[in-house]
């Protein structure tokens, strides 16, 4: 061991604390104009409080598919548990996600003919996450995601309908929802969760984590009855967790200044896709009471998001459906300018380096075929969305040389006969054909944050490290909140597999904790 | 920049005159800033009793004292150019229609908040979808994330002006009353 191992293994986690690396980290953040009010006040793991408001064996922070998956795996496994949630309604991003879940050897891959397997899984997590991925837990998340799917859908009674692509992997792996939305499985766990007997408590945030004179995190001090993004509402409260606290807060996609820290391109100019409770301080609370994090700089933006609806809208399902079908386009020159079925980080970065919107574009065969149709009429309605009678039409509406933009059709028409793009070896499916068929639906693509990788250390337990390398006693980890399993880049569907994945285990986990009083 | 100069070389005896004008308005229409006073016992026509003198109509409004919300809606069609959602605060609308406060706030006490199950006695969650279902773009009482079980305060606040909870991630313009 080297000293600088030697002296990590040495640092405790109220040495960190109190240490100039952690007054430099605390300082760092208010000199990054955290003056958020949700950054107010300590978060550190502090005093004792003097009398608990409620007791439980597991308390878990969040009510999206982890900490849903949590919830139930904790008390089936006979532990009492609670949920919090800070915002006024419950689910969070999974509520408002697009429904895909990827997972190897399914039923509906076998009755597509899909050969697909845990090791294809994984390979394809790696290569995208630039094997930045820790690798023992994309191995849990590939392995085990079929089984989680499994799970969803006998015992939580959520339906899986579609088979869809995702740029990155190699095969069609995602299994899509009935109503091609996470709610159709986020409100299927709520329901479930509750009919166990777990509560779900909405407008409840967790302030910070409170930990024993040993660090062991043995319970959460919270605001009830909080009104986000108010935060001089609410009331104090304090939650004894007895065996285990399982954070499962998601993402920061929403707060501007942390991903401005570990990303400084992304300023408020970047919309992004999620909630507007998607911020991270309970991230950082975690942080505070000890936590480690890793790799909060890969941010990743959604390359299918359309600067012409808010959010995340109705394209992404209408860009994404398309690719391996119908071309993507540079208006500027009306040219192709990258692989349509590449990774998100592959195609977002080659659309902000052209500096403009791109076009993705279909035709009458190849989009009613493959588009959701609510996806479709509501992307038409709102305008996103733009149907036309001749390519001459479609070129001279985004201002794109005709003659160049027909021959690159043309060209990519020759590449479909063939199933083989020369230019930029898009994936082109079986039943793809050659874009010829009017009318022709296009929208404009513009970047927006949506997924950030990066969050606390766990292990394949879904227990949390500290900044002493040693498991953090009392806290479990579960979905974006932590990091790691993605490495670079997470791919699409693979969120969904993630959350119940790791949420199942660290329910378990925490069902099996000694109870410390 | 002339307008600047124009203002200092105004003489100090004007600012008295403006500042008295701007007293006498402020007692004519009452503390403008003061909040209602929340009568439980006051009839639900009678502004006064918790308005005091704040001006809450045009000077040519009828007397509204022996009013309930039907007699309002003799002038204030429903879905007409005169209509009152939106415009008066939904309590103000319930109180009218005889749902006083102590129907809702069971204690009578205004910090106690209603739950939806309170809403929904009056106003059944599918049938409302039911009739906005043509509602553009969307309907507002339905949607894929939370079919009917949304909360109605999300958006029909009481005793502030209501808010469109979709807009927080759609682009609805909803105007919600």
């Amino acid at each position: 061991m080297n000293d600088d191992a030697q002296q990590k293994k040495g640092l405790t986690r109220r040495n960190f604390l109190k240490s100039a690396g952690g007054v430099a980290a605390v300082a760092g953040m208010a000199a990054g104009g955290l003056a958020a009010g949700v950054r107010e006040g300590s978060a550190a793991a502090g005093s004792m409080p003097k009398k608990w408001d409620g007791t439980y064996d597991v308390v878990i922070i969040g009510s999206g598919f982890a900490g849903l998956a949590a919830a139930m795996e904790a008390k089936n496994a006979g532990a009492s548990a609670v949920v919090i949630e800070k915002m006024a309604v419950h689910g969070g991003n999974s509520i408002i996600n697009g429904g895909d879940f990827c997972a190897p050897g399914t039923r509906l891959q076998k009755e597509a003919g899909v050969q697909d397997s845990p090791d294809l899984m994984y390979n394809d997590m790696m290569k995208a996450g630039l094997y930045l991925n820790h690798p023992e837990l994309a191995r849990t998340l590939a392995d085990q995601a079929k089984d989680a799917l499994e799970w969803c859908e006998n015992y939580v009674g959520a339906k899986f309908t579609r088979l869809n692509f995702h740029g990155g992997h190699s095969v069609k792996r995602a299994n899509q929802t009935v109503n091609a939305s996470g709610s159709e499985l986020v409100n299927k766990m709520l329901a479930k969760t509750r009919a166990l007997g777990v509560a779900v408590q909405t407008r409840t945030k967790m302030e910070r984590m409170i930990a024993d004179k040993d660090g062991r995190i043995v319970g959460i001090e919270v605001k009830t009855g909080y009104r986000f993004p108010d935060e001089k509402s609410g009331k104090t409260a304090y939650i004894k967790a007895r065996k285990a606290v399982i954070l499962t807060s998601g993402g920061f996609s929403n707060d501007v200044p942390l991903r401005r820290i570990e990303d400084p391109r992304l300023t408020e100019k970047f919309e992004s896709t999620n909630q507007p409770g998607a911020t991270g301080e309970a991230l950082l609370a975690a942080c505070l009471a000890g936590a480690m994090d890793v790799q909060m700089d890969w941010i990743q933006l959604g390359p299918w998001t359309s600067p012409d609806e808010k959010g995340f809208g109705n394209v992404p399902l209408f860009c994404e459906r398309l690719v391996g079908y119908g071309p993507m386009i540079d208006p500027a020159k009306g040219k192709r300018f990258f692989k349509e079925t590449g990774n998100r980080k592959e195609r977002a970065d080659a659309i902000i380096l052209l500096g403009h919107p791109v076009i993705i574009m279909g035709d009458s065969y190849a989009v009613p075929k493959q588009v959701f149709p609510r996806a479709l009429e509501k992307g038409l309605e709102s305008g996103a969305v733009k149907k036309f009678d001749s390519l001459e039409a479609l070129a001279k509406n985004y201002a794109m040389p005709v003659e160049a933009f027909k021959q690159e059709i043309a060209r990519w028409n020759s590449f479909v006969e063939k199933k083989k793009d020369s230019d930029f070896d898009c994936m082109i499916f079986p039943d793809a054909r050659p874009t010829v068929t009017p009318p022709f639906y296009a929208a404009r693509l513009w970047p927006k944050v949506h997924h950030t990788m990066g969050g606390l250390v766990i292990d394949t337990n879904a227990q949390v490290f500290g900044f002493d390398l040693k498991p953090l006693k009392g806290l479990y980890a579960a979905g974006e909140v932590t990091g790691g399993v993605h490495g670079a880049v997470r791919l699409g569907g693979v969120a969904m597999a993630d959350c119940v994945v790791f949420g199942r285990i660290a329910g378990k986990n925490a069902a099996k904790e000694t109870a410390w009083g | 920049m002339t307008g600047k100069h124009n203002i200092m070389r105004l003489p100090a005896a004007w600012f008295i005159v403006l500042g008295l004008v701007f007293a006498a308005l402020l007692i004519y229409v009452g503390t403008p800033m003061a909040a209602p006073k929340q009568v439980k016992s006051a009839k639900p026509g009678d502004c006064a009793a918790c308005h005091g003198q704040e001006k809450v109509f045009s000077p040519s409004h009828v007397d509204t004292k022996a009013m309930t919300y039907k007699d309002c809606l003799g002038c204030h069609e429903k879905a007409g150019p005169q209509k009152l959602e939106g415009k008066l605060p939904g309590s103000h609308i319930h109180q009218l229609g005889g749902i006083t406060c102590v129907k809702c706030h069971e204690s009578g006490q205004k910090e106690e908040e209603v739950a939806m199950d309170k809403c929904v006695v009056c106003h059944n969650a599918d049938k409302l979808a039911e009739k906005t279902a043509k509602v553009k773009p969307e309907n507002p009482h339905t949607s894929p994330h939370y079919g009917t079980t949304l909360d109605c305060n999300l958006c029909h606040h009481q005793h502030k002006k209501s808010e469109n909870f979709c807009a927080q991630c759609h682009k609805y313009d909803f105007v919600v009353p």
